[in-house]
């Protein structure tokens, strides 16, 4: 189990070269974002916005330190609930 | 992947939480009875590590980008039922905490990766395994589930966005363009779930069903 915190781990750090950096460079996005942007869809994503992290972003932080933020806090939720919906499904 | 918020007509958005609730709680009787602690702890890391993988985009020649959806992994590691479980957890968090997928797009997010790209990754695993005897079963049977599961989860968030008239193109572009891109997408999906699934099975790690 230890070895797949150490991929986590690695994946999370590695994370904003996919994410941000090789992103903002080539210019890519999901296949939805492209149709949206073939379309000229309004993204109305940001003014209905509930979290602070959007997007996997930290608000004060630069867009790569906050996608690494972002990934521990996200592992951090999902353990947390693993632990509490799975843990809670063994009693 | 991730249907975003003003995509999803009023009755899609409706339909898609309702199939989706009434189908995480009939899993949600079945995973109960198959948790083990030692499956609570794994299955509770492969969700970390599923979010964390997700947040890998690579790129992909035209300006689009794949990320893993992990669907197939989890249902050939645990199976179907504690399978969905561990995509909705991941999907679901991915929504509340950081907006990846509209809010009334999660019934949808949820049936096509938690429920459409898992149990499409376990049946066709299962039935390659029938077929296929052997190491060569359990990696060419990962291999298409991990492919085929995310390239079907696609088709289906086209038909969802095609048949919604807040979309503005219909079904007749949005299936066969979501779900030639997700195919051509997803064999990288299957590459990696063929991958985790024969390092586990050659350590001696899982058991593979």
């Amino acid at each position: 189990m230890r070895k797949a915190w150490y991929a986590i781990a690695f994946m999370i750090v590695i994370s904003p070269l996919f994410g941000i950096i090789l992103a903002n460079m080539v210019g890519y996005h999901e296949p939805l974002d492209v149709a949206a942007e073939m379309l000229h869809l309004k993204d109305i994503s940001d003014k209905i916005n509930w979290t602070p992290f959007y997007d996997y972003t930290v608000p004060g932080l630069p867009d790569t330190i906050g996608y690494i933020v972002s990934g521990v806090i996200g592992v951090a939720v999902v353990y947390v609930l693993g632990k509490v919906i799975f843990g809670g499904a063994k009693e | 992947m991730h249907i975003p918020d003003g995509y999803l007509s009023l009755p899609w958005i409706v339909v898609t939480y309702i199939i989706t609730i009434i189908y995480l709680v009939i899993a949600w009787k079945k995973a109960r009875a198959q948790l083990t602690p030692e499956k609570a702890t794994a299955a509770t890391t492969l969700a970390a590590a599923i979010f964390a993988a997700m947040m890998l985009n690579w790129p992909i020649p035209g300006g689009t980008s794949l990320h893993m959806v992990g669907g197939a992994l989890a249902a050939i590691l645990f199976g179907p039922w504690i399978g969905s479980w561990i995509l909705a957890l991941v999907v679901a968090t991915q929504c509340f905490v950081f907006h990846d997928g509209g809010i009334t797009a999660l019934g949808a997010n949820i049936l096509n990766m938690a429920i459409i790209d898992v149990w499409v990754g376990y049946l066709v695993y299962k039935v390659v395994r029938k077929v296929v005897p052997g190491e060569k079963g359990i990696v060419l049977g990962a291999f298409l589930g991990g492919w085929l599961g995310i390239a079907i989860a696609g088709a289906a968030a086209g038909v969802e966005i095609g048949l919604s008239p807040a979309f503005p193109y219909g079904i007749e572009i949005t299936l066969p363009v979501m779900f030639t891109w997700h195919l051509l997408l997803g064999i990288i999906e299957g590459i990696i779930t063929a991958s985790v699934v024969y390092y586990l099975v050659k350590k001696g790690k899982w058991v593979i069903a």
